[in-house]
């Protein structure tokens, strides 16, 4: 699976809805359902399937999907890197 | 294929919308493993719930508890049950209404545990208290929760709820008034209520500023918290249940059970990931105190109680006591032994010739059971289905209060398969794993522990005997008598109450309303004066059976109306109901009574007694109501007390004798 595809399906199981398609641009006001709950069971959920924690306001901060992928892709290559 | 091109086939045809092909695709990417998946149970789930078919979807959820224990698939799950239950209930055994009440953000608890209830059996009606208001609305007559008016108050804390500094001059006087806080928000529940409190206690903290110098000193923190834990449970008693949260951690790990980021971000008190364990072992005490703990555990023996085949290796070649499986098995029995010791009733049903599967019991050295621990004994070569279907009807438990333990995947998947309602646990391959797997299922979840629960393998082993003799008997007759029954019945007690709560609480088959009374209400019962209420123990040539019936009547003008009638299903068939009766009638006379009502009030269980009144000599009061409810009439004047011909009925005096002797 590709990281849009493992991001997808943690969306997908943690808000319940098979059919969420993440593009880039989204942002928590584009998915129904994503409230600040949601948004910790997100988040979480995304710390699980990456194996890595955010860190101070990361967590609380998310500007869009594109940007949470670029974030993974890093955090991901360091530690392949080291 | 291989399972993940099965599991991919099964997406694509969910997103065309043909959910009955995907399900099987699914199946067959989990064939081949006990417990499917967590994710494939998820996906099987989802299609029943688009084909409409619920109560199939909602067991996929109960597997997906077993298969899974961290937060991403039970929340998936958890929201899933929301959308279900939004048009349907889910199947229950019970439906209790809980209040939760919690210290620290709860919502992501409450999905939990309602899919960990729904595991046990239970659909939960909740409501959930708002942030940390856990204590204005205890104390608020007109709180949310009053207005609810739960069977059970569930208390969510966290460890800066107890308020304790982080030294003491007086950590005893310190510990004491915090305790004393605590007692006195348990009695003001319990004074605008009836509801069982469940208290989750303290976990302490993964941080020790002191050092291990904390452990040797009264006046820390830690020490004082440990402490107050102890004495909540001691001051608990059996009024209120404690979910030991200080062990979960543990068990869990406090440096990963504690999560400091999302305490800060949205207050969550420990990992999201910790919350399934919490849910579960919540779930099941909940299930305990409404009686659905099982009761029964019915062993294997080849690879399950011993290493190796009795039948072959004979009692010198199986493993037991000697080397590292011999003493895992030796270690697994004599957890299983603890658990009868309890009150769990052990049945053996193994395939083997009879003698060789006794030997082991009778000659050899290392065994921790012994056939006096073995309620019933079942070796042969008939299907295992059959010989616990045999074991529960003889037994006279459903097959709902069983749980079957065997090393063999395939014997596993039979029983899952012909007895669905009969819990299996998967075993693991290793021996030293047995007393975990057992342990962690959370099934026989103890309630309360009381005189009779240890004695209960006895009465059930008598009981097996007693359906020998009951063939021997010429006449029913010469049966009764031949038992030589005696009975104590009187008036409830405060000594007795424990066990007549849990009578109340738990008994289905003899029980003729099923009215659930809690304590309180039992409480005022014996306070009201125009009430009998008695209990009867009973006693007979093989076995003291113990506290195993009850009445309540209260009087209503000339009438004195039965609440509630009920017996333990050990004693069915004995005629105790009648030597009961007879007590009820003296009560009645001295009430100024002319009659005896009775109601039956049907339930799932309790078709056994549908003609118990009539039995007894009571007049149909009108017709049956829709819903089968019947008031039936005893004529007390005209017909005289109801005879007790086979039942000795001694005083409380002489049993303190027979007890003494």
């Amino acid at each position: 699976m590709t990281l849009h595809e493992r991001l997808q399906s943690v969306f997908q199981a943690v808000l319940g809805d098979d059919e969420i398609a993440l593009t880039d641009g989204m942002t928590s006001a584009d998915i129904e359902g994503w409230d600040s709950v949601a948004h910790i069971n997100l988040m979480f959920s995304i710390e699980s399937e990456f194996g890595i924690q955010f860190e101070g306001n990361e967590l609380a901060e998310l500007p869009d999907i594109g940007a949470l992928k670029d974030y993974l892709r890093q955090r991901l290559e360091g530690r392949s890197a080291a | 294929m291989d399972a993940s091109a099965d599991r991919q086939r099964g997406d694509q045809l969910c997103r065309d919308g043909r959910y009955a092909e995907a399900i099987e695709a699914y199946r067959k990417a989990a064939e081949g493993q006990e417990i499917p998946p967590a994710d494939v149970c998820l996906k099987i789930a989802r299609c029943h719930q688009h084909l409409g078919e619920h109560e199939h979807a909602c067991r996929l959820l109960t597997r997906l508890v077993d298969a899974a224990d961290t937060f991403t698939p039970w929340q998936a799950a958890a929201g899933l049950l929301e959308k279900i239950r939004a048009s349907h209930e889910p199947p229950a055994k019970r439906r209790p209404r809980v209040a939760l009440l919690g210290s620290y953000t709860t919502t992501q608890f409450a999905g939990m545990l309602r899919l960990a209830a729904l595991r046990f059996g239970m659909a939960i009606d909740l409501y959930e208290a708002g942030f940390a208001q856990y204590r204005q609305e205890i104390l608020d007559p007109g709180s949310g929760l009053y207005a609810f008016d739960p069977d059970f108050v569930i208390l969510a804390l966290h460890a800066g709820e107890a308020a304790l500094p982080e030294y003491s001059r007086a950590p005893d006087d310190d510990v004491q008034a915090e305790l004393e806080r605590w007692r006195s928000l348990w009695r003001t529940l319990a004074k605008h209520g009836s509801a069982r409190l469940i208290m989750h206690n303290f976990a302490l903290p993964a941080e020790s500023p002191m050092g291990h110098l904390a452990a040797r000193l009264p006046g820390a923190r830690l020490s004082m918290m440990h402490a107050l834990n102890a004495r909540l449970g001691e001051a608990a008693g059996g009024e209120v249940s404690i979910i030991d949260c200080e062990r979960l951690s543990s068990l869990y790990g406090k440096r990963r059970w504690f999560d400091d980021r999302y305490w800060y971000l949205s207050r969550q008190a420990m990992t999201l990931d910790a919350l399934p364990m919490l849910a579960r072992h919540t779930a099941a005490v909940v299930a305990a105190d409404l009686g659905l703990s099982r009761k029964c555990l019915v062993l294997d023996l080849d690879n399950t109680l011993w290493g190796g085949v009795i039948g072959e290796d004979g009692l010198s070649g199986i493993g037991l006591g000697a080397g590292p499986a011999g003493e895992a098995f030796v270690a697994f029995q004599h957890y299983v032994r603890l658990l009868k010791d309890r009150g769990v009733i052990l049945a053996v049903c193994s395939k083997n010739n009879e003698a060789d599967a006794r030997e082991p019991f009778e000659k050899h050295p290392d065994m921790a059971l012994s056939l006096e621990d073995i309620a019933m004994f079942v070796a042969n070569w008939k299907p295992k289905s059959e010989n616990i279907a045999h074991i529960a009807s003889t037994l006279n438990i459903g097959l709902d209060a069983l749980v079957f333990v065997d090393d063999n995947p395939a014997e596993r998947e039979v029983i899952r398969q012909m007895l669905p309602e009969v819990e299996v646990i998967t075993l693991p391959a290793d021996p030293s794993g047995y007393v975990r797997a057992v342990d962690q299922s959370l099934l026989f979840e103890p309630a309360s522990f009381t005189e009779e629960d240890a004695k209960k393998t006895e009465q059930y082993r008598a009981r097996a005997e007693i359906a020998r003799l009951e063939g021997e008997s010429d006449s029913l007759e010469d049966f009764y008598a031949s038992l030589q029954m005696k009975a104590v019945i009187a008036p409830f007690d405060a000594l007795h109450l424990p066990r007549i709560v849990q009578l109340i609480g738990k008994t289905n088959q003899f029980n003729l309303t099923t009215r659930r009374h809690t304590l309180p209400q039992i409480q005022a019962f014996m306070n009201d004066a125009d009430c009998v209420h008695l209990y009867l123990k009973l006693r007979d040539r093989f076995t003291d059976h113990g506290l195993v019936g009850l009445v309540i009547a209260k009087k209503d003008g000339e009438v004195l109306d039965i609440d509630t009638l009920l017996m333990s299903c050990r004693v069915i068939g004995r005629t105790a109901e009648r030597a009961m009766m007879s007590e009820l009638c003296k009560g009645a006379r001295r009430l100024g009574c002319a009659a005896i009502r009775g109601t039956y009030v049907p339930s799932a269980k309790n078709a056994m007694v549908e003609g118990l009144f009539a039995d007894l000599g009571f007049e149909p009061e009108g017709d049956a109501a829709a819903d089968g409810e019947r008031r039936w009439l005893y004529d007390l004047a005209g017909r005289g007390a109801i005879e007790n011909r086979f039942i000795e009925v001694v005083s409380g005096d002489e049993e303190q004798a027979h007890d003494a002797a």
